[in-house]
């Protein structure tokens, strides 16, 4: 999961590499301390969203005085940017210098990591990489003595006087990735003053929500700023997913499978629909317990666009027999559910799951094709 | 070594007494996998339903010969439960839990490339050549002896596509889950060949997600080195919302990385047929299979 950048920055600084002046706004009343005393200072207004390209996107803005960041921070709360609801603004002291680059990251297609540096930051990497000797690339494996010797070549490959610095914010930056068990630590722009001195313009943490166990101060950041996570917390909390896509959606799912899901959410889409989520809710943890049903029938109540829920479960190994049963439980508890569900259970046992389901009073539409079940879903999404 | 794998093939099962373990052995034995040991952490226990169960991987190995292990173990415990498999001389390892840390996922691929092993997973449901063995737990309802080769990211997408295929006449030559997360032990690009190698298939489909480059780097062998069946292609995650993982670790855009626009354009210059839902995919794709195979040692096929 993509860190927003000032948590990002807060790990960059609790392992030495230097950031610029800088403080959070949630509102656009809030404190402006450090900005009064700065005289006539440049400050840039960032969005707190885990997505790139945030400057195209209007997420970042340059202002010159309190009364600019605050109508700055007044634009941008509330909006969303690719999805993501703005709930923070970092408000930085803005820097100049020469932009680099430098990542440490993980390299998938060879099992191993990536060290990566270039002159030319501040822009897409992947462009600079097209060119022949732009970028500084040294594969390896997880390895910290590999690492170490990947460090010595960067050094040989700057030749210049920034040569010491840089090495040594890698070196850092290195510390924290295999420290973290991260996925990118990525600075992007790195600014390197006429001095020689380095600061992280952006950060690009991606962290494991895998190996949250192994680090517990990460664990107390995510907890700190669940609001600004909400997919990401809810997930540690219920061990399930359940990522918000369209606030005014009119589609709830209740879905088993990341890949089927997605599939179901792009094919809705495509029918002119709006789901209101992606779920992956793991039937085969429920065990006849109808906890994880309820406390999705919570969460999809407060939806205030949410018309139909469409349930979809392939069965390859839990007994959907079960799973109808728990269903049936979660319903008799939430005796104020008042929106029709279409129900698409095939796989084991689907006969007598459908029997369970259709014994019951109330609006279940039971569809074993997949097809009519989202057409019916999207008809009764659209209905008045 | 795909093509190798049959109902005779030994396999052993890491984690038999578990919950999981006990459940998902007794529907392979019922597949037809022959499943000769188990070996249990717990230490204590020396036999479960008539298969002995040994304290690790080497003292299976003293008393069976042993080519495949399935690890039905928890997450944290894949990476030991991987380096004991491999030292013991294991050749194949599939390990079917979800949420490995990915540090750890580096780990056992440094592992089981140093000893030339072969590692499926993780966070995969297994693979399968119909008719002959099953590691792993692949839905039955899905599975159908047949000529297409299939890969996918997604168990439950590649059930739902292998069931409406199967309806619709089109069964299976081999089914291999690479798994959701970004560091597996196979990818999509070392399966292309060995898939398209297995008897029988006329048709290789590719069932991916967004997030990584997976299906690029797959695209990228295709161009160099050319399959001579048909290849398909279904990606989720159209929709998925930038720097969130869509449930599965891998799922994860940033920027243009990962996106659909970016695997759509990479599979489609390699001349895959990409698909924009299942339904599309299973009306099209069985009027496309090769008409006939090519008999091996480079014979022109017969197309009628």
């Amino acid at each position: 999961m993509l860190l927003i950048e000032s948590d990002g920055k807060e790990l960059f600084k609790a392992h030495g590499i230097p950031v610029a002046p800088s403080f959070l706004m949630e509102s656009a009343e809030d404190e402006c301390g450090p900005l009064s005393g700065a005289g006539a200072g440049q400050w840039v207004v960032k969005a707190q969203v885990p997505v790139g390209g945030r400057g195209k996107a209007g997420g970042i803005v340059r202002a010159s005085s309190e009364r600019e960041v605050r109508a700055a921070v007044r634009a941008m709360l509330g909006g969303r940017l690719k999805g993501h609801e703005i709930k923070a603004c970092l408000v930085e002291q803005a820097v100049s210098g020469q932009e680099h680059y430098l990542a440490v990251v993980v390299d998938p297609g060879r099992g191993g990591i990536r060290l990566m540096y270039s002159r030319e930051g501040g822009v897409d990497i992947e462009s600079v990489a097209k060119e022949e000797g732009k970028v500084f690339q040294e594969a390896m494996a997880l390895d910290r003595g590999l690492f170490d010797q990947a460090l010595e070549k960067l050094s040989a490959w700057i030749e210049d006087e920034n040569a010491e610095p840089i090495v040594a914010c890698a070196r850092k930056l290195g510390a924290m990735f295999f420290e973290l068990g991260l996925l990118v630590a990525e600075i992007n722009p790195l600014f390197v003053d006429a001095g020689g001195r380095v600061l992280a313009g952006d950060a690009k943490v991606v962290i494991d929500l895998n190996a949250m166990e192994r680090t517990p101060g990460l664990m107390d950041m995510l907890r700190e700023h669940q609001a600004w996570y909400p997919d990401a917390w809810r997930k540690i909390q219920e061990d399930f997913d359940f990522i918000e896509i369209d606030a005014q959606g009119s589609i709830g799912l209740i879905t088993t499978g990341a890949g089927l899901s997605m599939m179901l959410l792009d094919e809705l889409i495509a029918r002119g629909a709006r789901p209101f989520n992606f779920a992956d809710v793991r039937t085969g943890q429920m065990r006849g317990d109808p906890a994880r049903l309820l406390t999705m029938f919570g969460w999809l109540k407060k939806a205030s666009g949410l018309r139909v829920v469409l349930i979809n479960v392939f069965a390859g190994i839990t007994d959907l027999e079960e799973f109808a049963l728990t269903l049936a439980k979660a319903l008799d508890r939430s005796p104020d559910w008042n929106l029709p569900i279409v129900a698409r259970l095939i796989g084991n046992n689907e006969e007598r799951a459908c029997a369970v389901l259709q014994g019951r009073a109330g609006r279940i539409w039971i569809e074993p094709d997949l097809e009519k079940a989202m057409d019916l879903a999207v008809e009764l999404g659209r209905a008045a | 070594m795909l093509h190798t794998l049959d109902q005779h093939t030994p396999v052993l099962i890491q984690g038999i007494t578990g919950r999981m373990g006990r459940f998902h052995t007794g529907l392979m034995r019922k597949y037809g996998t022959n499943i000769v040991a188990g070996v249990s952490y717990r230490g204590t226990d020396t036999e479960q339903d008539g298969i002995p169960v040994y304290a690790s991987c080497g003292d299976a190995l003293r008393d069976h010969r042993i080519v495949a292990s399935v690890a039905m173990v928890p997450p944290l415990k894949v990476l030991p439960a991987v380096q004991e498999a491999v030292e013991a001389g294991i050749r194949l390892i599939v390990t079917i839990a979800e949420g490995i840390p990915v540090h750890d996922a580096l780990k056992i691929s440094r592992i089981v490339k140093e000893a030339g092993a072969i590692w499926i997973g993780p966070s995969t449901p297994g693979l399968v050549l119909p008719g002959k063995i099953k590691l792993g737990f692949l839905p039955d309802v899905a599975i159908a002896p047949g000529p297409l080769a299939v890969m996918s990211k997604s168990g439950t997408l590649s059930y739902e596509v292998c069931y409406r295929l199967r309806m619709a006449g089109v069964g299976q030559s081999a089914w291999v889950g690479v798994g959701g997360d970004p560091v597996k032990g196979t990818r999509f690009a070392d399966l292309a060949q060995p898939l398209a190698a297995m008897p029988g298939t006329r048709g290789l489909l590719l069932i991916g997600e967004v997030g990584g480059d997976e299906e690029e780097a797959f695209a990228e062998r295709l161009s160099a080195a050319g399959l001579d069946i048909p290849v398909f292609a279904l990606i989720a995650g159209r929709e998925a919302k930038e720097g969130v993982s869509m449930g599965h670790a891998g799922a994860l855009v940033m920027g243009d990385t990962g996106s659909m626009a970016s695997k759509t354009r990479a599979l489609e210059a390699a001349g895959v047929h990409v698909y924009r839902s299942i339904g599309d995919l299973t009306k099209s794709l069985p009027g496309l299979l090769r008409v006939e195979a090519a008999p091996r040692g480079g014979l022109s096929s017969t197309e009628s």
